[in-house]
């Protein structure tokens, strides 16, 4: 009997806390949808998928968000106004598409004065994100022209030829790997490049060349010091654009630097 | 990596009898053994048949966490109450702990084996996650078994040289063994405390790109809510310890046969009852710390907790804790009436009944009510003209605090019955400390009214005058107490065991409601990662991504609850197959001063 | 008094007024002194009950003698012959009066079904604005460091009563014109709980934004709030923000407190 009455009061308890818990509002936290693009994506789907990309994983912010890194996006720039009102008249022959999809593309292609290279890896990024970013910077300011069918032919184009990786140069020269992987968009060595991150002058006497590899690998795990403020700035996909033995060629010139 | 792979496989052959230890290092194994990945690419999400993985996986947790608390806190005051019985030199207090190292033995292979179940379904279930964790934090979980090693060994020495170290300098050895085993205790739950912390609130430089090898492993085990979540669970433990072994004198006391046996379950659920209800008192500051540190950590995570999707939680958990000082305080009322004195405390016990009626009244007002349309517009909106004043900050922290303040009334009460002071100041004292508890009572009145003329960021600071004027009320009245009983003349003994069966089951139904409450907080710490695995790094893919509502967890976790009590009921009933208690004597000892114990 | 002098009656009693207590004096006493007050919600109504209820329910049994008292009556009810026509009408009433209320469940209802609303939801770190990114984590109303607060409270008061009135009224109460058309009704800026607890940043967000711009979390949103970035310019809703504080006498809450502030509601028990 005893028994039976305490799993009584146990039960009990227990039924009137699930019922309290059940008579109240019902929700269900939803799970955000990540967007999947076809050749029916519509214009303010790409817009907002451009929009996340250029505000977070893209990286974007990281440069543009700063007036003297790179040229303003979404502000006016030189009196031009927004990217997307400045976008059609930047090059002759080249409509605001174009001239964007390109300046994504090839980083080098076409260099505001007074700037330097995009530090941008445009391989890491499907087809149909780069035609996204494209949208959203159109939408700043101007008329949206990318259409599902550029998105339909660039996720064919990505089906065909498996996108990304690969090195960008096939040299083995240690300059002109870090040129064609606008290292020197950061980092300082014999006067060339620009002083964002640690300079190379010297890095052998700082650090040694394992420590210059992990960086490489993984930016994001140690600041060099003095440079506290800018980890997380170097983009951590370099090392997917280095062969190992460029990697290596790297890690060896710049651990030999200095001393 | 073949190193790891041999010492695992010499561990598997060697501590097989530990079962979570194998489990774990079985694990490691899996990770380490490159064979395994060759061929075939690894599956991310298992399936389990009926509930699903996201249930099956909570349960395993649930439980072994239920048990983790209880062998956790139960060696707290284990030792403890050893010490008390070595001071005062009273056989009942060391018959009393070494009951609860017995329990605590029989409870420690159930914690094992629900460790074992939860790796296990963690490796089956949840591969990928499982891999990244193991990845990370593979060095701690080798300790972790160490350790682990360490403590079950320590308890068998604890327990089984109880009465050979019972004399002189030995019984010293042998409180420093419930010391170390507290230490081992504790070391295992901060390491164990750090991987699901990790979860929560990973490194900032932690990306979703960061291969775990990279990631760097102090940061990784000291983050941003380790040491709130270490606090939180260290009190909460000893509140859980005390339920439940209030819960199983109330089993014994229900059931017990001879008079003997019901006063000495009825001392130990007072014992149970008092110690957690202690402990209770200080874990809202453990909280406000825990909040305060995921607010810090990551803002869009504490709306979520505070505001967003869990905010209706919130509601049940007044709820829960309204029933916890009412069932605390009605255990106490009627426990007045097997000590002789107490008459004269008794009229006033419905004045504290009205105030705690109201506190958990105002305490569970919701700020949004649950309204039909018509009542909403009745209402010009979503929040009650009147009554709304009832929902913010100001007013929950002021029923709260005279809640608190209200309780340790009942506690004093309940330890001066039977007592008549015979200091020469004693009437003064008293009159000293009812103004104490007037001063603090009007202290957090003044500043709960006061904090509705004030901007939200001066009403802040208004809680911590009222929770300090409520500490600081506490801690005089207690001394004054202390100095006041000494040498106090008895009204007579406390007639242990003549308790009416009511209060037993309020008993029962405060280790109910804590061990639902500890489920319903586990849902919210868990839950306001929403659809990540491991906060903004790795995200849940599975068919369970969503958090669920509020009702589909309140239902697995009366489960877990379930499950808990009824091997717990098992496991202490086997127990006591093995070994009775020798009883004797309880009645005749003067009862615990609670104010000046432990 | 000879009517209460059971435990039982007393219980009884004490429930009939709380129950009038809670269902009619705090819709209309406080309006007696001239404070507002409405009818309480039956969820809220059912939720006192049982909280009084419980509390009669340990009044009667914390004492021995008052419990064998309390129960007396049942008791007798239940077994006593001569109670037999009390007994029979309790065996029959209780029964229909649960069917009653079953009925009363199962009944179609023609009523809206409840609204749960968390009226402060999780805001973004960051939100388009005009085409811009602007960043709400420790952003301050950036009108407050220029120019005299005088001209900004003037200008943001023009935009209230261009823009804001029809709906959130003079008194800035959330009873303009329009009001009752709505649901959810406009807020009421005067009350403590609304942006009396919010950054300033907060609510520039919801006026950018409006109700088309409220995250999915939390509950069903169908505010009828618009979109106030397609309509005012950025100084334009920083001077109506700083307008609605100063006219309510509320203080914005301020960034670094927040985490304290939230932190206490998260486990203030």
């Amino acid at each position: 009997m005893t028994n039976l009455k305490v799993l009584g009061v146990v039960l009990g308890t227990l039924a009137v806390y699930t019922w309290v818990a059940n008579s109240i509002p019902q929700l269900e936290s939803v799970v955000p949808e990540e967007l999947s693009f076809g050749a029916d994506v519509t214009e303010a789907e790409l817009v907002a998928a451009g929009q996340a990309l250029f505000n977070g994983g893209g990286g974007c912010l990281v440069c543009h968000g700063l007036p003297t890194r790179a040229p303003n996006l979404l502000t006016d720039q030189g009196g031009e106004g927004t990217i997307g009102q400045r976008c059609a008249t930047r090059v002759p022959g080249a409509d605001c598409k174009t001239y964007i999809y390109e300046s994504l593309t090839d980083p080098t292609a076409y260099v505001l004065d007074g700037f330097d290279p995009m530090v941008f890896q445009a391989r890491v990024f499907s087809g149909a994100q780069l035609w996204a970013l494209v949208a959203f910077l159109q939408d700043q300011g101007g008329p949206v022209t990318v259409t599902g069918a550029d998105v339909a032919a660039a996720a064919e184009a990505d089906a065909a030829a498996p996108a990304a990786g690969g090195p960008l140069t096939a040299s083995m020269d240690p300059l002109e790997i870090m040129r064609a992987n606008l290292c020197l968009g950061c980092h300082v060595l014999d006067g060339e490049g620009v002083a964002t991150g640690p300079p190379f002058d010297g890095m052998g006497d700082r650090i040694d060349a394992d420590r210059i590899r992990r960086s490489i690998l993984d930016p994001g795990a140690e600041a060099a010091e003095g440079f506290q403020d800018q980890l997380g700035t170097m983009t951590p996909t370099i090392a997917d654009l280095l062969s190992a033995r460029q990697l290596e060629v790297v890690v060896q010139f710049l651990a030999g630097q200095g001393g | 990596m073949s190193e790891r792979g041999s010492l695992a496989r010499a561990l598997r052959r060697t501590a097989l009898p530990l079962l979570c230890a194998g489990a774990v290092v079985t694990a490691l194994a899996f990770l380490a053994e490159p064979l395994f990945a060759q061929g075939y690419t690894p599956r991310e999400y298992g399936d389990f048949p009926i509930i699903g993985s996201r249930a099956a996986v909570w349960i395993a947790a649930q439980l072994h966490l239920f048990f983790a608390a209880f062998v956790l806190g139960v060696p707290m005051f284990a030792v403890v109450a050893e010490l008390v019985g070595m001071l005062n030199k009273e056989e009942r207090f060391d018959k009393l702990a070494k009951e609860f190292t017995r329990l605590l033995l029989v409870s420690y292979s159930a914690t094992a084996i629900w460790g074992a179940v939860l790796v296990f379904a963690l490796i089956t279930l949840y591969p990928r996650v499982w891999g990244y964790l193991a990845e990370v934090f593979a060095p701690s979980m080798w300790v972790y078994v160490g350790v682990f090693f360490f403590e079950s060994f320590t308890l068998y020495l604890y327990y089984y040289g109880w009465d050979h170290l019972k004399k002189g300098r030995a019984k010293w050895v042998h409180w420093g063994l419930g010391i170390l085993l507290n230490l081992w205790g504790t070391i295992v739950m901060v390491i164990a405390n750090s991987w699901l912390t990790y979860m929560m609130s990973p490194p900032a430089e932690v990306t979703p790109d960061t291969a775990p090898d990279m990631v760097r492993f102090w940061s990784a085990f000291a983050n941003a809510t380790w040491m709130p979540i270490n606090v939180h669970r260290f009190i909460a433990n000893i509140v859980f310890g005390g339920a439940i072994v209030g819960a199983y004198a109330a089993f014994r006391f229900l059931s017990a046969k001879t008079d003997e046996e019901r006063a000495h379950y009825d001392w130990m659920g007072y014992i149970g009852n008092f110690v957690a209800i202690t402990a209770l008192i200080v874990l809202p500051f453990a909280g406000y710390y825990l909040g305060r540190e995921i607010y810090e950590f990551n803002q869009q995570m504490g709306t979520t907790m505070m505001g967003g999707f869990m905010s209706w939680l919130w509601v049940v958990q007044a709820f829960l804790i309204g029933v916890l000082f009412l069932a605390g305080n009605y255990y106490l009322w009627v426990g007045m009436g097997r000590i002789p004195g107490a008459e004269r405390f008794q009229p006033y016990t419905k004045y504290m009944l009205v105030i705690l009626v109201l506190g958990v009244m105002v305490w569970a007002t919701p700020r949004n009510m649950i309204a039909s349309r018509d009542e909403l517009t009745a209402m010009g909106g979503q929040f009650h003209p009147f009554l709304g004043v009832l929902g913010v900050m100001s007013a929950k922290n002021t029923a709260v605090n005279l809640m608190i303040l209200t309780t340790f009334l009942s506690f004093l009460l309940y330890g001066r019955a039977n007592k008549r002071p015979t200091v020469s100041w004693a009437q003064r004292g008293t009159i000293i400390q009812g103004a104490l508890f007037v001063i603090a009572a009007a202290i957090v009145l003044f500043y709960g009214v006061y904090g509705y003329f004030v901007p939200a960021i001066v009403r802040i600071g208004f809680s911590v005058y009222q929770v300090l004027a409520v500490l600081a009320a506490i801690g005089g009245v207690v001394t004054l107490n202390v100095l006041m009983m000494r040498g106090a003349e008895s009204r007579g003994e406390i007639r242990w065991g003549q308790m009416p069966d009511r209060a037993q089951y309020a008993l029962l139904v405060l280790a109910v409601t804590f061990t639902w409450l500890m489920g319903l907080m586990g849902f919210a710490r868990s839950g306001i990662r929403q659809h990540w695995h491991i906060y903004e790094v790795m995200r849940d893919t599975s068919v369970d991504a969503a958090t669920p509502a509020l009702g589909y967890a309140s239902i697995v976790i009366s489960a877990c609850v379930l499950m808990f009590l009824g091997m717990v009921a098992f496991i202490f009933w086997v127990g006591g197959l093995a070994e009775k208690p020798v009883i004797s004597g309880v009645g005749s000892v003067p009862p615990p001063e609670p104010a000046a114990g432990d | 008094m000879g009517l209460l002098r059971t435990p039982f009656r007393q219980a009884i009693a004490i429930l009939a007024v709380a129950y009038a207590l809670i269902e009619f004096g705090i819709p209309y006493i406080p309006p007696l002194f001239g404070v507002a007050s409405a009818k309480i919600p039956n969820t809220v109504v059912l939720q006192y009950l049982l909280t009084v209820t419980v509390g009669i329910l340990i009044w009667v049994s914390d004492n021995e003698r008052r419990w064998t008292e309390f129960k007396k009556p049942i008791h007798e009810v239940l077994v006593r012959p001569d109670r037999k026509l009390a007994r029979g009408v309790l065996l029959v009433g209780v029964p229909l009066l649960m069917a009653f209320v079953a009925y009363g469940r199962a009944l179609p209802d023609m009523s809206a079904p409840p609204s749960f609303r968390a009226i402060h939801p999780a805001p973004p770190s960051s939100i388009p604005f005009q085409g811009e990114i602007i960043e709400l984590t420790g952003l301050e109303n950036p009108l407050r460091s220029v120019g005299s607060l005088d001209e900004h409270y003037e200008e943001g008061k023009r935009v209230y009563y261009q823009n804001c009135i029809a709906c959130h009224g003079d008194a800035l109460r959330g009873l303009g014109h329009y009001a009752p058309g709505f649901n959810p009704t406009p807020l009421n800026f005067q009350d403590v709980g609304t942006i009396a607890q919010l950054t300033e940043s907060f609510v520039f967000w919801r006026i950018a934004q409006g109700g088309p711009g409220l995250p999915n979390e939390g509950a069903p949103w169908n505010s009828a709030m618009p979109a106030w970035e397609n309509f005012l310019t950025a100084d334009e809703i920083w001077s109506v923000i700083i307008f609605l504080y100063e006219q309510t006498g509320h203080e914005p809450r301020r960034w670094e407190e927040l985490e304290a502030a939230e932190g206490t509601e998260a486990e203030g028990s």
